[in-house]
């Protein structure tokens, strides 16, 4: 038998689709292992579809790499954190902290949001007075926000933590003071009203990265920036754990994220294994349940052989898309489900072949020679039989493997996918339901799909790869 | 045994199919409780509707409650509701096989009817224009394309379509359709992103057909591409099995022109596989394709039963299970007459 598969694999290597199949195979294989082994387990409920962990990010914002292509220089979201203050300025009682982030603006645009992050500030006596400013590349300066610390509350004992759980967060776009903040710096240095009202909608990043022109637009001013963060702590124990700064841009990453500002290329490497796993699973459950069937069926006969047949008959002629969906809907979505439903349906089809294959090998020589030793009826079946089967097994397991990989694809498209493992299915459904290809988000969209085809594709080489071996008939045609 | 027999036999099988999907879809809706729970918001919507209709007329309140109630109460057994759902299984089942679908719970045809075979007619005819046609051209030019390439094995053009045929098994019709969409759509405006007809719709028949013509471009292509690769694979490898049996040898050597060969010899003996694919293909199609109708918002009946499944639309899911099935078992058994009818070696 070692023999056996050894030659098999041999020959599926001297064929081009064989040898492509392996190879992407392996590939295949090595990214899942590396995903299995980097990802947290709970991957998809707690990370993957807690929106909190992407507040940060742009939203539906294509890859950073289309910027090569494209004449405008999208701007690239920019991250700026730090947990250790640059100066100290002492005082009496008080003293200043500063978080200076110098940094250079050169994209096309404004940013598409500005937000500021502050973690774990801890005080004694007196709460900390924060304020934020923008110092700009043409010498203005702009004070966005203050934030005063909440005070102690009445049975609470110092040092008091605030924000440690839930950092607080804040978007200027969106934020009324800071919007004042910035009609108030438009008013004196330009001299232009503008009311809060269409500066929220306007959104204040185009005037805070910009210099105002004749026809009312704001062109972006480029060069270098210093955004700073003035704490005034009232105790020398005071302390602030972390400040982070990000101005979102309109491109993200190696590919993009969705509409929740999701990493795209995060949930894709995800798809990895769990398609792999689906597809494996499913095709080899489907495999050894098929092929015992079969080889019992035509080697027991009688009613058993009459049973199974009859069985095969009526699981291969339901219909199977309507009922697998059915049930995916009844019973919950849920991975384990479905790939049950797979296997009940799927085995039917190599039980038929493998029994019309069995009926031949039980009149050979081989197999009467061992009921005339002796053998048991097991002994036969699985060591005269299944051997004589076991290359076109093979094949059909992996000629079974895509297409349980595609049906999965099929139902998490339809939105019956496993909310606790996201798949490919499920990021294209999203981005299909969210109108993406009205929008053009091929970012979005084209990436699940073509990773779907490569991997069934993949199968599909191997399986080319070994009709040679299957049907030696074939070759005398060649 | 006698072909009467045997036929019997493969009628009986492809009747317990047919029994056994439409009890598996319905013992599963009402052992999951499904069945109940849809049945009980009905109740409760025509007596919430019921209460609201009768408090202009009643006004003390406890009298109010009392006539709810007893309404209540005759409701729910109309529906059978006080017993457990398998004492309605029967009923169900029989009347689904006397081939009365009932009346949808949510969903309306688009004239507004509510009774099943209304909304199933009206899907079925949009289904066959678009999937039916794709299965057309898809089989006429797979049939070609694989009788051709039968006659040419091994050259680069049989392994070139061969490798096309296998990597379109690999590309599922719904993402090609989402391509399509993108490119030709979105991108270049040629085609509409989906639905049946323009809103409003052109007057006129012929402006109409057209209309509709052009809806249904896109995704004939999408269903034909995605499915005359293996058409094409299916008959080049069942013409190329024959193609080497010995009768064709002799034949050959016979002297007999290829032609002859090909039409009188290969293709007759070829035929029953090819002609079991066209039967069973002709009756999916019918059925729909869920989700490319989806993809293109093309209201089919795949669409349909995806539409009842999300509203829980249990007499619209347990009749199109049924019809599905239907098609299905009874293309089986006209499969079954064909054989012998094609095949001279097919005597039982």
């Amino acid at each position: 038998m070692g023999e056996r598969t050894r030659s098999t694999f041999k020959e599926l290597l001297s064929t081009g689709s064989g040898k492509a199949g392996v190879i992407f195979i392996s590939v295949l294989f090595i990214i899942s292992l590396g995903v299995v082994i980097t990802y947290p387990p709970d991957f998809g409920l707690k990370y993957w579809s807690n929106p909190v962990l992407w507040a940060d990010n742009p939203r539906a914002a294509p890859p950073a790499w289309t910027n090569l292509f494209t004449s405008d220089d999208k701007a690239e979201t920019i991250i700026l954190e730090t947990s250790v203050p640059s100066e100290r300025i002492p005082g009496i009682g008080t003293g200043i902290v500063l978080y200076t982030f110098d940094f250079n603006y050169n994209s096309d645009e404004a940013p598409t949001f500005t937000s500021m992050t502050i973690e774990n500030i801890r005080y004694n006596n007196r709460p900390p007075v924060l304020t934020v400013n923008i110092e700009r590349p043409d010498g203005n300066k702009i004070e966005l926000f203050k934030l005063i610390v909440r005070g102690p509350l009445p049975d609470e004992e110092a040092p008091f933590t605030r924000f440690g759980e839930t950092p607080f967060r804040i978007q200027f776009s969106g934020d009324t003071s800071v919007v004042g903040s910035v009609s108030n710096f438009l008013k004196q240095k330009f001299n232009i009203s503008m009311s809060n009202q269409d500066l929220l909608l306007s959104g204040v990043d185009t005037v805070v990265f910009g210099i105002p022109q004749d026809d009312e637009k704001f062109e972006v001013l480029k060069g270098s920036y210093k955004l700073q963060v003035e704490a005034f702590l009232y105790d020398d124990d005071d302390s602030i754990g972390k400040v982070k700064f990000v101005l979102g841009g309109s491109v993200f990453g190696f590919m993009g994220t969705d509409t929740l500002g999701r990493d795209l290329s995060i949930g894709l490497l995800f798809g990895f294994p769990v398609a792999l796993f689906i597809g494996l699973v499913a095709s080899s459950i489907t495999t050894v349940i098929g092929t015992s069937l079969g080889i019992i069926s035509g080697y027991m006969g009688g009613k058993t052989d009459t049973l199974i047949q009859r069985a095969a008959d009526i699981f291969t002629n339901i219909p199977l898309l309507p009922i697998l969906i059915f049930l995916a809907f009844i019973m919950r979505p849920n991975l384990l489900i479905i790939i049950l439903i797979l296997t009940v349906f799927g085995w039917p089809g190599l039980t038929i072949l493998i029994r019309s294959m069995v009926l031949q090998i039980r009149s050979g020589q081989l197999v009467e020679s061992s009921i005339t030793l002796g053998a048991s009826r097991l002994r036969i079946m699985l060591r005269h039989i299944f051997p004589q089967t076991a290359p076109f097994v093979f094949a059909q397991m992996i000629f079974f493997t895509p297409s349980a990989i595609l049906a999965e694809a099929a139902l998490s498209f339809l939105g019956l996918g496993d909310p606790s493992l996201p798949t490919w299915g499920q990021i294209l459904e999203y981005g299909f339901r969210n109108g993406g290809i009205f929008v053009g988000y091929w970012w979005w969209i084209l990436p699940p799909g073509i990773l779907i085809v490569i991997t069934a594709m993949t199968f599909v080489l191997i399986a080319l790869g070994m009709e040679p071996i299957i049907n030696p008939r074939l070759k005398r045609g060649n | 045994m006698g072909t009467a027999r045997l036929l019997a036999i493969k009628g009986g099988t492809l009747f317990g199919v047919l029994i056994a999907s439409l009890l598996l879809v319905i013992v599963v809706l009402g052992a999951t409780g499904v069945s109940d729970r849809m049945m009980g918001s009905i109740v409760n919507e025509e007596i919430r509707e019921l209460r609201q209709s009768l408090a202009q007329t009643i006004r003390d309140p406890i009298e109010l409650e009392r006539v709810v109630l007893v309404e209540r109460d005759q409701l729910i057994e109309f529906y059978g509701l006080d017993n457990p759902w398998y004492t309605r299984l029967p009923d169900m089942v029989w009347r689904i096989l006397s081939l009365d679908l009932g009346s949808a719970r949510t969903l309306k045809s688009f004239s507004g009817s509510t009774r099943v075979s209304d909304i199933v007619m009206e899907r079925f005819i949009n289904t066959v224009i678009l999937v039916t046609t794709a299965l057309a051209i898809s089989s006429v030019v797979g049939l070609y394309i694989g009788v051709k390439l039968a006659t040419r094995v091994g050259t680069k053009l049989d392994r070139g379509v061969s490798y096309i045929s296998a990597a379109s098994y690999a590309l599922p019709s719904w993402w090609v359709g989402i391509l399509f969409i993108l490119i030709f759509s979105f991108q270049f405006h040629i085609f509409p992103f989906g639905g049946i007809t323009s809103s409003p719709a052109p007057s006129g028949f012929l402006n109409r057909t057209l209309d509709i013509i052009w809806h249904a471009a896109l995704p004939v292509i999408t269903l034909t591409l995605a499915s005359v690769g293996s058409w094409a694979y299916v008959v080049r490898t069942m013409v190329l099995n024959t193609a080497q049996e010995d009768f064709v040898t002799v034949a050959r050597s016979k002297g007999l022109p290829e032609n002859t060969i090909m039409n009188r010899h290969i293709i007759r003996v070829a035929a029953p596989p090819i002609v079991t694919n066209l039967v069973l293909g002709l009756a999916a199609s019918f059925g729909g394709a869920i989700l490319t109708e989806t993809v293109f918002n093309w209201p089919g009946m795949g669409r349909l039963y995806y539409d009842a499944i999300l509203a829980l639309d249990e007499n619209v899911i347990v009749a199109l299970t049924f019809m599905f099935t239907l098609l299905y078992v009874s293309a089986r058994f006209i499969l079954e007459v064909l054989y012998i009818l094609l095949d001279p070696r097919v005597r039982y």
